[in-house]
């Protein structure tokens, strides 16, 4: 399936499935939860970026199965695939927008996903702290979503910010890397 | 929260006497409104940051019910679990869910504490504040549900108690945030819209309407996850009342 | 897609066609559903209903074995799914020492598509369908045979399913499903009322 195909679905869906709420109510929970953890926390960001991986990772799996249901999609032939249809049906779905697949390593196991815009941190600038700008990766929430949602179907895979604009970064990115198709309850084939 | 004292400019203009107040908000001001000429933060080169885009950018932007569930859903969890491990707090409360409900409250009143997120006040409602306790309910059952929710909540009652003329109650017959949820019977006092009555909260807070807000489950046939959010105003909220009702402030 | 009989049926009278027709399809196929049975990864039976009143019910070890039996049945149907030798393995009967590499010179009829185990099951009284979905949960669905196809069902059992019970924070992964709104929601859609 092509880059472009999966747009289009992406598209098709959020105009036509999908039940809307008012961003800012999506992303003031969202910051609400970051400043909590910071808080609870006693910004101890590191801490901060493992829990918010680890409620990405928990809403990874479930949303997995909405990602299916309103998509309808099959299985991806291979990690290219796979690639397009996080960011091109994914993303688009469920935060309306298309994060650019780019810097492919040549083993076609690793790739970059480049945000333009980002509504989880819309409203936001990270404490001026002199820590959080080098600590904090604010919408790390994402990475454990895909590693939940992706392990559900059978891909393990192994994901990180690279560079944020709420640090003073250009660029947004996202670095998403293979691990291991997951061997299904299927008997080994033998023959 | 350690927010700042929102409700103090309001103090200054009822008590309009007291000048000591109003000195000390002033000095307030400068520091929390203008923390980019002060910020030691690096910016983007493009200058992507929120002071370079237009403030009602995102005011119509839409996102999936989804994605708000499931971060509500993982607040949900979050509060759970946090409430468990704090024994002290489960101490105090008489059921673990009522300890549940206030951590949300607690939680929820955007906007976030300062830090994260000192860019604009959540509903960003008309220019003239509400003075009177009516109007701020209009406000609340109109306007502020309409940006959150998409549409006014169901009804605005008055107590009809001379003992709580303080107390009133919005209505809302299927609150959004409790769309997907079902909460397991033994936990039936629970009410995951305590959330909105931490909004509700923090907007009578930030208008200077001292307040506190509770839900209740108050289910129908028709409507099973209908919720009653009551607002109990404070002492000196009731009495400057008093003072503008002679005035005739509206 | 028809049952083979289904012309010839004596059953099929006219009234019932015209019923039929004035009905939405929602409701056509809610008619022919007798219950539904969600089967976890482990096959694990997470959830039981039947639709129409007065259904004699199994017992609640009967539906328990009825899950674990089907899911290895659905798991056998899978590894005996016929595999044709590669087309670029020129000769696949004789066999040579030196191509003892089995599995890279077979593939599925389609290979395309991975093999899917057991789909429907169908006998006189009634139809079982089951889908998949990609993470391994079963939805079972026990139709009429005389109706058409049930995707339309399915495919809104699975987004109540996504909606109701995933999206329910107190709800957990891989355990028996106990959500209100999932039941009301899916008793109401099939009743034809949403």
């Amino acid at each position: 399936m092509s880059t472009q195909k999966a747009s289009r679905i992406g598209e098709e869906i959020w105009k036509t499935r999908i039940d809307k709420v008012n961003a800012e109510l999506v992303t003031l929970t969202y910051g609400t939860i970051v400043a909590q953890l910071c808080q609870d926390y006693d910004s101890n960001y590191q801490e901060v970026n493992k829990q918010l991986d680890k409620m990405g990772y928990n809403i990874g799996m479930r949303l997995i199965e909405d990602f299916l249901a309103k998509s309808g999609v099959g299985r991806c032939a291979n990690f290219r695939e796979t690639a397009d249809m996080i960011a091109k049906v994914g993303f688009k779905i469920f935060l309306n927008v298309a994060p650019t697949v780019t810097n492919w390593t040549s083993d076609n196991n690793q790739f970059s996903l480049i945000f333009d815009d980002n509504p989880l941190a819309d409203f936001v600038e990270l404490p001026d702290d002199g820590r959080a700008q080098d600590e904090l990766w604010f919408s790390n929430i994402l990475c454990g979503v895909l590693r939940g949602a992706l392990e559900m179907v059978q891909m393990q895979i192994e994901a990180h910010f690279v560079s944020d604009v709420l640090r003073g970064d250009d660029t947004t990115e996202m670095r998403v890397s293979l691990v291991r198709y997951i061997e299904d309850e299927m008997p080994p084939e033998d023959d | 929260m350690a927010a700042p004292p929102r409700h103090s400019t309001m103090l200054s203009i009822s008590n309009a006497g007291t000048s000591q107040s109003t000195g000390t908000d002033r000095t307030q001001v400068p520091q929390s409104s203008s923390p980019a000429q002060t910020s030691g933060l690096r910016v983007p080169s493009n200058r992507k940051t929120i002071y370079d885009r237009h403030l009602n950018r995102s005011r119509n932007a839409e996102l999936s019910r989804a994605s708000f569930a499931y971060l509500f859903g993982e607040m949900v969890t979050y509060a759970q679990r946090r409430v468990t491990g704090i024994q002290d707090l489960e101490k105090r409360k008489d059921t673990p869910s009522a300890s549940v409900c206030s951590t949300y409250s607690s939680t929820a009143p955007p906007p976030p504490p300062p830090p994260l997120s000192p860019a604009p006040p959540p509903p960003r409602l008309p220019p003239n504040r509400p003075l009177r306790i009516l109007s701020l309910l209009h406000l609340i059952h109109g306007p502020l549900w309409r940006l959150l929710f998409q549409r006014a909540a169901d009804a605005l009652e008055h107590s009809v108690s001379a003992e709580t003329p303080n107390e009133y109650m919005i209505t809302d017959n299927d609150p959004l945030v409790n769309t997907y949820i079902s909460v397991p019977r033994e936990m039936s006092m629970l009410n995951c819209a305590a959330f909105v009555a931490g909004i509700i909260e923090g907007v009578c807070d930030g208008c200077g309407f001292e307040a506190k807000v509770s839900a209740h489950n108050q289910p129908t046939e028709m409507w099973p996850s209908r919720t009653v959010f009551l607002v109990r105003f404070g002492e000196s909220v009731m009495e400057r009342e008093k003072v503008l009702e002679r005035a005739g402030v509206k | 897609m028809l049952h083979p009989d289904w012309l010839l049926d004596p059953r099929l009278d006219s009234p019932r066609d015209e019923l039929a027709s004035c009905f939405p399809v929602a409701f056509q196929l809610a008619r022919t559903v007798f219950s539904l049975i969600i089967i976890n990864k482990a096959g694990g039976l997470i959830y039981q209903r039947e639709f129409q009143a007065g259904l004699r019910k199994l017992s609640t070890n009967d539906y328990l074995v009825l899950a674990g039996t089907f899911h290895g049945v659905h798991a056998i149907t899978r590894s005996i799914t016929p595999k044709l030798p590669l087309a670029s393995n020129t000769s696949p009967a004789v066999s040579s020492p030196g191509a003892n590499t089995p599995t890279t010179g077979y593939s599925y009829p389609n290979p395309g598509t991975p093999a899917s185990g057991l789909e429907s099951l169908e006998t006189e009284k009634f139809r079982l369908t089951c889908f998949q979905t990609l993470t391994g949960t079963k939805f079972l669905l026990f139709t009429d045979p005389t109706s058409g196809t049930v995707d339309t069902v399915m495919n809104k059992v699975y987004e109540l399913y996504a909606d109701y019970v995933m999206k329910n924070p107190f709800y957990q992964l891989e355990m028996p499903v106990r959500c209100e709104a999932f039941d009301r929601h899916l008793g109401a859609w099939l009743r034809g009322r949403t």
